[in-house]
């Protein structure tokens, strides 16, 4: 199948002259995570143009591996659409082809999402822009706090009401929770709990990730938030175990009143649990506001990529952005990233995706080139710190917690410079 | 060995030499294609590995040498150190458990008839499924929401509430414990009862007419008959532990709070999720040099004294 392919590639390029007009095949990978959108863009991408992208779907969990490999062995892919927290660490390592004249002469250049291209940027260039959204938001059971005698469609707006609200579900028996977090996910928690400590003020990194700011009284609060509401059997048991596999079948689950979750709940809970009756709000901070953290993919090019290819990608990253590109990407669960023409890709769609795409347009993404050392690896610092806090005995504990993982990311991120 | 080719050709070579080359031949014919794989799938890698580990070598972008810097390295690396002795803890553990319980079974099932082949079966069954899939199986039934194991515990009247086993160290520990238990002590049965049944039966019944209690015969004449079996079972079971990986990646993910870290779990980590492929390479060879000497001193302890 592969060696077919391949042929066809050589015999394609065998007859094409040089010198004329031709069209071009670049070859793009996306994350599992993409699989929805992906190839309904890319074939109407190809419906419409000369040029063709030939689209690679790779497991979420090895992409990085796939992709290091692949480029060790110069058969890395053209173009790729990448969890956008990659891109400094690709950008760092020499991978990736500059952007920064194409995307800047793009008449909507300004409205294109700006968490997406501050991470998108290394050394003041850009390498990566944004493709697909996914913004982080609060979700509560309308058919609960029904239950519980409050008002359905009032969202929790600061720290204290969501402990209210979760008391009231939790009061009504024994397999009814308030509250649920997966306790021993680094991902999920830098998706879900990070906005709460953003909105009240806080910050993980400073000086573009040089610099861990763990132990702030930010950080503190929102720990202590979690965790009184864990000492009080507000949240299951089990939340303390899972390492992600239960982030969203928790809340789907039905017996669960508010958790964090992302924009990506929406269509999934549309389509599979069509009677439960759930809003839509932002993370809150301690006394009001909001923050929401900015994730999807950025698109990028390879650096050994053919310049020849580049009209091709530029053409299809246009395509992305163009209002019918947009809809696509809005209709199969990816949030708009061109926010002048994000009410009209979503326009039709469930409302609660509006709440979902302005989240998305403030959100905020982690600058690090070690994030996945840093927050994704199931044993890195941020994960421990928050594992053992969350369900601390005693206040001592969490800032014992909180000092070992600042000193390690710490460490480990001067011993990546 | 060249002289006799040289000299040989066209000569007639006596009938006794010839047989000896002919022979010398087929041995090399019959090993080369074992020596080829051995070459191919183990020696051309430990080369690599030990080329590596002298390398800075990140996933991406280019290797640059640096000498024995990893190994330097790796002597303060504490997280190393702590996974290595979490490790040896576990494998002096589940050795014990897993031999004992084995050696049981194996008295149980060493006799004749129907039932016994059916419990043969029935021990041995838990050994063809995959550790991924038997530890996902405890990870679902250790779950304090949907699973099995709180509820029993509760039954029991061992807890009173629900309890979240894998949310402790002591209860995680035991339970991966006893999945591997459940799991590989079949494996061991097999080998154990091969060793048993090479006894021969006069012996044991010799000793029964001289007055030998049960405990006598199994001390004086099963354990050192079985020496050898039970020596490779040792070997394998310590050597299979050291190497522990998938039942604590699957089950605990190294948590509680990164106390269930094995030595191969942190060169997964430092290769494949910090890539850092020189340094998990250090690691590895450290790792190997330990088993070795470990197989080594089982081998010169367990081996039979006569042989030598």
């Amino acid at each position: 199948m592969k060696l077919k392919a391949l042929l066809g590639g050589a015999a394609i390029a065998a007859i094409a002259l040089p010198g004329l007009a031709q069209a071009e095949t670049f070859s793009l990978w996306v994350r599992s995570d993409g699989s929805e959108f992906m190839p309904k863009l890319v074939d109407a991408f190809n419906a419409k143009n000369e040029d063709k992208a030939e689209l690679q779907i790779v497991p979420v969990n090895e992409l990085v591996q796939k992709y290091a490999i692949a480029a060790a062995g110069g058969s890395e892919p053209d173009a790729l659409s990448l969890d956008l927290i990659y891109t400094p660490s690709f950008a760092q390592a020499g991978q990736l082809k500059e952007l920064t004249e194409f995307a800047k002469s793009l008449p909507y250049y300004d409205n294109l999402s700006k968490a997406h291209l501050s991470v998108g940027a290394y050394d003041g260039r850009i390498y990566g822009m944004p493709f697909s959204a996914d913004a982080s938001v609060l979700v509560w059971n309308k058919n609960l706090f029904e239950e519980a005698g409050l008002d359905p469609d009032k969202a929790p707006t600061n720290w204290a009401e969501i402990r209210e609200d979760a008391e009231a579900v939790a009061a009504l028996g024994d397999d009814t929770y308030g509250f649920y977090f997966s306790g021993n996910c680094g991902g999920c928690n830098i998706f879900t709990f990070m906005p709460l400590v953003w909105a009240s003020g806080g910050a993980l990194f400073e000086d573009e990730g040089a610099k861990a700011t763990v132990t702030t009284p930010q950080m503190k609060d929102a720990i202590e938030f979690y965790r009184g509401m864990v000492e009080d059997g507000l949240v299951p048991a089990g939340s303390q175990t899972d390492s992600g596999s239960n982030f969203f079948a928790a809340f789907a689950g039905g017996n669960i009143g508010i958790t964090p979750s992302g924009s990506f709940a929406i269509g999934a809970l549309n389509n599979q649990y069509p009677d439960l009756e759930y809003g839509v709000t932002y993370l809150p901070g301690k006394d009001g506001g909001w923050s929401s953290f900015a994730g999807g993919d950025n698109i990028v090019v390879s650096a050994k990529t053919e310049d020849s290819k580049m009209p091709a990608i530029q053409a299809f990253i246009e395509f992305a952005y163009s209002p019918e590109g947009q809809k696509i990407l809005a209709q199969n669960g990816s949030l708009p990233v061109r926010d002048d023409v994000a009410e009209q890709a979503l326009e039709g769609l469930d409302a609660r995706y509006m709440i979902a795409a302005e989240a998305m347009a403030k959100g905020k993404t982690p600058y690090s080139p070690v994030f996945n050392d840093l927050i994704n690896s199931l044993n890195g610092p941020w994960v421990t710190m928050l594992n053992r806090a969350f369900y601390a005995d005693s206040a001592a504990e969490v800032d014992e917690a909180m000092e070992e993982a600042q000193d390690e990311m710490q460490s480990i991120i001067d011993a990546s410079r | 060995m060249s002289d006799q080719m040289t000299a040989g050709a066209g000569a007639p070579v006596p009938k006794k030499r010839r047989r000896r080359r002919h022979s010398q031949w087929t041995g090399l014919i019959h090993v080369l294609p074992a020596l080829a794989l051995v070459t191919v799938f183990f020696i051309v890698p430990l080369g690599m590995t030990v080329w590596m580990s002298l390398h800075k070598w990140p996933l991406m972008g280019l290797p640059r040498f640096i000498g024995l810097d990893n190994y330097e390295r790796l002597l303060f690396d504490k997280s190393f150190w702590s996974s290595l002795w979490f490790t040896v803890q576990y494998t002096v553990v589940v050795t014990i458990a897993l031999l004992g319980f084995a050696m049981a079974l194996a008295l149980i099932v060493q006799g004749q008839g129907r039932a016994v082949s059916a419990y043969r079966t029935i021990y041995f069954l838990p050994v063809v499924t995959g550790f991924a899939s038997a530890a996902l199986l405890w990870v679902w039934l250790s779950n304090v929401d949907t699973g099995l194991f709180s509820p029993l515990a509760q039954d029991l009247g061992l807890t009173e509430g629900r309890v979240n086993i894998l949310a402790n160290f002591t209860p995680a520990f035991w339970s991966v414990i006893v999945m591997v238990v459940w799991k590989m002590a079949g494996f061991f049965m097999v080998i154990l009862m091969s060793g048993l049944q090479s006894i021969p039966a006069d012996y044991q019944e010799a000793a029964r007419i001289d007055g030998a209690k049960w405990l006598q015969r199994f001390r004086y004449i099963t354990m050192p008959l079985i020496r050898k079996p039970f020596a490779l079972a040792l070997i394998l079971c310590v050597s299979g532990s050291m190497l522990a990986f998938d039942q604590f990646y699957i089950i605990l993910s190294g948590g509680p709070q990164n106390k269930t870290v094995t030595a191969v779990y942190k060169i997964f980590n430092e290769s494949f999720v910090s890539f850092r492929l020189g340094y998990g390479a250090a690691l590895s060879m450290v790792l190997l040099v330990i088993l070795l000497v470990l197989s080594v001193l089982q081998l010169t302890l367990l081996s039979d004294r006569k042989d030598k």
